[in-house]
């Protein structure tokens, strides 16, 4: 007996201990008082509770309606924890049967004064509603009497008449100290299901199944028949069907933090993503959507907005006769008719892989989507008998899809698969050209759609290097001035990136760039070439006077023979990384530096030269310095081949860097001649 | 007969008008000096201003401009706000090529149309239609025709004969017609230097004015540019009737009608603060036991609608929700300082880092923004109500040095906010570091702040630690390698004074060159940047605030080592500020740096800015100056 009281004591004041009560309202003292998150001491708040409920909901004429449930409790321990008590939601609301909508929201501000508990309502007067757009509408509140340490609980409902779930994000910038999540779907609708599996943090999914039904009401008229009264029968049919059930039951979720360099957060992000794929109605044949790439692929081509607008060539045909008249080379086909959509149809900023106004009227009227744009370059290089493709692409900013979903794309751009040619196009931006694509494009991987309706995954991380070429002519004065010519050549996507720099700036603005962050420096006959000759690579050249390059210390000269060229400061300053750093494409500086010795001075010390490497090749800086007579000659080479660091690699990459600035900034010692 | 021929005029007169318009559609027809360092033209620009009543104004607009590149897209300004008071009546676009050829039309329901929500707002019910037009090339000229009705016309549209950077004027005319009762106050400024044609008060016309571009360290655009601001006498605020003769009377229609009974309080809050303070001796200590109450229950949220963009929320409400905008969170502080006896005005300013004062000349509805006056204390006292960390009384870097509106039941007056002249806005860099014969460094530092430069260091405090570490790396950027090892920050609110206290090492800071060691002895004070050159500077330059550095280095260096030469020490002294820095040898092993650099608040010639630059240039280059040691082998 005596055992088993202290066995229930034991268990009691486990219980005390740990037990927490999640449901609404039921905030304790020890939420109240906690000063600091235990999980994670920087953090400003924490989610102390999530719970969400997504479950669909017979409506009698409407069908089944998504019903999503959401209550929240957040501790906010400071100030910088304030925005925390604010929310914004963002709801789809084109018209009124295609809307989502909020409702059932409450909420309560706790606080703890002279150790009692406190509450405080949300009321009407901290809820907004703002229509945004045609398309999108917000909800938004904020909780009142916030005030550090308090604790704040909101829950609310959102309504959609759509099967499409969202995805669920089981990660904030905050940690979330448990969550619980149960998704129940009907058995009529088939969902794909995927965890994110570059986040370090994946959740565990249980799968079950629960009865559910929904009833239907129907009303008959009946007529005996003569001039007897007509008779109303209401009837009711209950069906029973299961509902596919996840639940999901985490305790300490990390925050998930952003980092520099990182090519989309979200790619990270421990996420769970739900793709219906099929309909399987009772008595009905089965009804699938997307589930592979192929398929996925097939439905776009197959859509009016993709597939139908290439074989449109109608409304640029007499241009096209007219602009490839007599041209029987294909390289100088596409170069024409390249060159021709890039002037004739101006991008509106808008992404998509679709057809916005449809591509007769984009080019009619000059302006489209990327789906206008690209697919009529597409056709129109078909057209002229060059196997072009449209390839299928997610931007950066719409992350790596998981799994096969339209969604997954958002952009389109054209592929010429020819026996001579195997290159890419984008006439979106006025300085792209073959196989330079604007950067929002090269992230993952694209497919290609090939004319038959076959389709296949093509690599669109760029593997020419672009070149940056400087040569650098100085003569140091006897004043200890410093005179001289800089010619600088940029090639593919370095080339593209000055242009789209440079392009709309007035001479006399571009000294003023030119000449910034390079001390005390007079430029002057500023020359760029080949701004609009998007073939050539860019050309800069310019002359220079420096007061403050070479200093004299007892008697000696010191300077940097890169001048203002060198690196002076490493970009990579974090202690650590946890996601990798993405760059765009490999690159490829030379420097060339000549400096004439002043008269009466000779080298006392150089520079010696040396080589650095990262990761057998992956970056590489050599340094060579000659001296013939009066001239010194340096060459520098610093090439970046990776265009990936990972975590584990960038201490290593961080140290490369510190060699490769510490040799730009190495000093040249000259001494008077005696 | 005499019909005929007049109506033959008639019609021979408008034809030349339209003419003389569609001319303008072609972009052929600019005239060449106006197209130099201009994004866009306007061609034309007619805004007739019918004032019918105090509550009812109808503004017509037909605009012809010209885009020449890119960056003018925005220089169209097809943007009309609508709401609280404000209808559109008619928009209507037209667009046309190069040469005048009519591309595409575009009407009202084709503008986009969103909510004007913006930044650091949680709701509004402002809304705005706004042109979305992705131009096919350039140049291309747009014809906007525009009616808009104002029932709310406390903020009457005024005129900018040169609207902004790199825009040139072609013609540009601007017309009240008054045909109400009510008075209308004009004020116009820097119109002597342009070519501006005056019909009469209200009717101007300008021709031909060449765009102005930005100059680095140049004063702001209203100082020089022309610029016209008219006011009604009386007006209509969101549905509230206005008086406005003058600053007094604007002052006392706000206390009037907007503030008078927003400041009720609860009972109990009442006696909560009057137990809080019943101790306190004087006034300043109860304004700062109330700032503190106000600023530990409240924070800023910003909510606008009708005339709660301009009417403060109740205290009652402010006081139960816990939050507030500027004019609510101010507005409750003065009903609690009132509740204990504490005087205090309701001020309205402009808010913001670069310094713009409420127009004394001319009143009318001004200002973004609203902060409490305290009148009967020593200088006076500002205070910021929307921040719940701000020290009481400091103002520095975002309503210090300006005119505000103080708002009494006497009246509105005109009063000039707390200044912070150089000599207190400091930073004091203290560092003992200590240098090895490898070239690195390892050392401590500690700065100190008052003043507006308080204003810029505070910040750092309140960041999570791994962007705290990331901060001290791009303040110091001009060492490389640079490890932080410890940091701590004292705030001082009482006496306004923050430190920071860091640990620091660096490898090889010193650049080594067979035995010799060369070492910059500024390590935590540098200036890099050099005023950007102007080869033809066009306008004057200001310095807005004053600051005076001091920096004092001990660098002890390792045994090994011996100090070889040492730059001699200098002195500069300009109009525009002063540097110096000398070195002391303390002992062989260790040499005290010692610096000094500030800059004087000022507005100065457009001709001095090259000696000003030459200042600033040759502190960059002495903050960079070396001594060389000597590794004993």
């Amino acid at each position: 007996m005596k055992k088993a009281l202290t066995t229930l004591l034991i268990l009691f004041l486990g219980y005390v201990q740990y037990a927490q009560d999640y449901d609404f309202g039921k905030v304790s003292k020890q939420e109240l008082e906690e000063k600091i998150c235990p999980q994670d001491s920087s953090a400003n708040a924490v989610v102390l509770y999530k719970n969400e409920k997504i479950s669909f909901e017979y409506v009698q004429g409407e069908g089944f309606m998504q019903n999503r449930e959401v209550h929240e409790r957040i501790k906010i321990y400071n100030k910088e924890g304030f925005h925390w008590a604010t929310k914004k939601i963002r709801l789809y609301n084109s018209s009124a049967s295609n809307s989502e909508n909020l409702s059932s929201l409450k909420g309560y501000t706790f606080s703890l004064i002279d150790g009692k508990i406190e509450k405080e309502k949300l009321k009407k007067e901290s809820i907004f509603e703002e229509e945004a757009n045609k398309y999108w509408k917000f909800e938004s509140f904020t909780m009142p009497n916030v005030k550090d340490g308090c604790v704040i609980e909101y829950a609310y409902r959102i309504k959609s008449p759509y099967l499409q779930i969202d995805d669920i994000n089981f990660q904030y910038n905050i940690p979330i100290l448990k969550y619980d999540l149960k998704i129940s779907t009907p058995e009529y609708y088939i969902y794909n299901k995927l965890l994110n599996p570059k986040s370090s943090y994946i959740p565990k999914l249980n799968l079950t199944k629960e009865h559910n039904s929904f009833t239907i009401n129907s009303k008959a008229r009946s007529t005996t028949g003569g001039l007897t009264a007509t008779k109303t029968e209401f009837s009711q049919s209950k069906t029973d069907y299961m509902d596919n059930v996840i639940t999901i039951n985490e305790v300490n979720i990390p925050a998930l933090k952003d980092e520099p360099l990182v090519d989309n957060i979200d790619n990270y992000r421990a996420k769970l993503i739900l793709e219906l794929t099929a309909i399987k109605y009772p008595n009905k044949p089965l009804e699938s959507f997307s589930s592979s790439w192929e398929k996925v692929t097939k439905t776009i081509y197959d859509s009016d907005e993709f597939g139908i607008q290439l074989d449109k060539t109608g409304y640029y045909e007499e241009d096209l006769e007219y602009l490839i008249a007599g041209e029987t080379n294909v390289s100088n086909k596409i170069t024409l008719i390249y060159n021709h959509v890039k002037s004739k149809v101006k991008w509106n900023g808008y992404y998509g892989y679709r057809t916005d106004n449809g591509v007769r009227k984009a080019y009619k009227e000059g302006t489209g989507n990327v789906g206008d744009i690209n697919l009529i370059l597409v056709s129109m290089l078909r057209s002229a008998g060059v196997k072009a493709n449209p390839v299928l692409i997610s931007t950066k900013n719409n992350g790596i899809p998981l799994f096969p979903t339209r969604d997954g794309f958002n952009y389109v751009i054209c592929m010429i698969e020819d026996v001579n040619f195997n290159v890419l196009l984008d006439a979106t931006n006025d300085y792209s050209t073959v196989d330079i694509l604007p950067t929002r494009a090269l992230n993952w991987q694209g497919r290609v759609i090939r004319e038959n309706g076959s389709s296949a995954w093509i690599d669109l991380q760029p593997k020419v290097k672009s070149e940056e070429t400087v040569l650098l002519n100085i003569a140091i004065n006897t004043d200890l001035t410093v005179g001289g010519k800089v010619r600088e050549n940029y090639t593919n996507y370095m080339a593209m990136q000055h242009r789209n720099r440079y392009a709309n700036v007035s001479p006399d603005d571009l000294i003023k760039i030119f000449e910034k962050n390079k001390g005390e420096i007079v430029i002057e006959n500023l020359e760029i070439n080949n701004v609009k000759d998007v073939e050539k690579p860019l050309q800069i050249t310019y002359e220079f006077q420096s007061n403050d390059a070479v200093e004299e210390i007892a008697g000696k000269l010191y300077f940097t023979p890169m001048l203002f060229l060198a690196t002076s400061e490493n970009p990579f300053k974090q202690i650590k990384r946890n996601y990798p750093i993405t760059m765009d494409f490999p690159v490829s500086t030379k420097y060339m530096v000549n400096v004439m010795i002043p008269e009466g001075y000779e080298v006392e010390t150089l520079p010696e030269s040396s080589a650095v490497d990262f990761n057998n090749g992956g970056a590489k800086l050599t340094y060579v310095v000659k001296k013939s007579g009066k001239y010194l000659q340096l060459l520098v080479n610093l090439d970046l081949n990776t265009t990936l660091v990972l975590p584990e690699d960038y201490e290593y990459f961080k140290g490369f860097f510190k060699s490769s600035i510490e040799k730009h900034n190495e000093k040249v010692v000259l001494k008077k001649i005696i | 007969m005499t019909t005929k021929i007049l109506s033959f005029l008639g019609v021979f007169f408008i034809s030349s008008i339209v003419y003389s318009q569609e001319e303008l559609f072609s972009a052929a027809t600019i005239p060449s000096e106006l197209k130099y360092k201009a994004n866009a033209v306007v061609r034309y620009n007619d805004q007739k201003i019918e004032i019918k009543a105090y509550n009812e104004i109808l503004v017509t607009q037909k605009r012809i401009v010209t885009v020449l590149s890119k960056a003018g897209n925005s220089d169209v300004d097809a943007v009309f706000h609508y709401g609280r008071g404000i209808d559109i009546k008619n928009l209507e676009v037209k667009i046309f090529d190069a040469y005048g050829k009519e591309l595409k039309k575009i009407k009202e329901k084709d503008f986009q149309d969103v909510s004007a929500v913006s930044g650091g707002t949680l709701y509004s019910d402002s809304r705005v239609k706004y042109l979305d037009y992705t131009p096919i090339s350039y140049p291309y000229t747009v014809l906007l025709d525009a009616e808009i009705k104002y029932n709310s016309t406390a903020f009457l549209p005024g005129w900018r004969p040169i609207e902004g950077f790199y825009v040139s004027t072609e013609n540009s005319e601007y017309e009240i017609i008054n045909s109400s009762e009510v008075e209308v106050k004009i004020k116009t400024q820097n119109f002597e230097n342009y070519n501006i044609t005056k019909f009469n008060n209200f009717h101007y016309k300008a021709n031909d004015l060449s765009s102005l571009k930005p100059e680095a360290y140049s004063p702001p655009f209203k100082t020089y540019a022309p610029v016209l601001k008219a006011a009604l006498v009386e007006f209509d605020m969101v549905g509230v009737k206005g008086v406005n003769n003058n600053w007094s009377d604007f002052g006392k229609w706000m206390f009037e009608d907007l503030l008078n009974g927003t400041d009720q309080l609860p009972d109990q809050v009442k006696q909560e603060i009057k137990e809080l303070t019943k101790d306190s001796s004087n006034d300043l200590e109860k304004a700062k036991i109330v700032y503190k109450y106000v600023q530990d229950k409240t924070r800023y949220i910003s909510v606008q609608v009708g005339i709660g963009g301009w009417k403060p929320m109740l205290a009652t409400d402010v006081d139960r929700l816990g939050y507030g905008d500027c004019k609510g969170l101010s507005n409750y502080t003065y009903a609690l300082l009132k509740e204990v006896g504490v005087d205090a005005n309701y001020a309205v300013i402009y808010g913001g880092r670069n310094i713009r004062s409420i127009d004394k000349e001319f009143s009318s509805t001004q200002g973004n923004h609203v902060v409490l006056y305290l009148p009967n204390q020593e200088n006076g006292v500002w205070l910021e109500c929307t921040s719940q960390t701000n020290p009481f009384g400091f103002i520095a870097g975002f309503t210090d040095d300006r005119d505000a509106l103080i708002v009494t039941p006497e009246g509105g007056e005109i009063i000039h906010t707390t200044t912070y002249p150089k000599e207190k806005s400091t930073q004091v860099t203290k560092a003992r570091v200590k240098l090895l014969n490898d070239g690195s460094l390892n050392g401590e530092v500690t700065i100190k702040t008052q003043g507006y430069q308080y204003a810029l260091h505070e910040g750092i405090q309140n960041e999570e630690p791994r962007n705290q570490d990331l901060h001290f790396k791009n303040y110091w950027d001009y060492v490389n390698n640079l490890s932080i090892t410890e940091m701590e920050f004292e705030n001082d609110k009482e006496s306004i004074l923050f430190t920071e206290n860091i640990k620091v090492s660096a490898q090889n800071y010193a650049s080594k060159t067979g035995n010799l060691l060369l070492v910059s002895p500024n390590i935590f004070n540098r200036v890099t940047h050099i005023p950007t050159r102007y080869s033809n500077r066009t306008l004057g330059f200001e310095i807005e605030r004053g600051f005076v550095d001091t920096d004092e280095f001990i660098i002890e260096i390792d045994e090994s080592l011996s100090f070889d030469a040492l730059p001699d020490a200098v002195s500069i002294d300009t109009k525009y500020g002063f540097y110096q820095f000398s070195i002391t040898v303390l002992n062989e092993h260790e040499i005290l740096y010692k610096r000094t650099y500030s800059l004087n608040k000022g507005n100065y010639p457009k001709e001095e800015y090259a000696r000003f630059r030459d200042f600033v240039a040759s502190v960059a280059k002495n903050d960079k100056a070396k001594l060389a040691l000597t590794l004993k082998l």
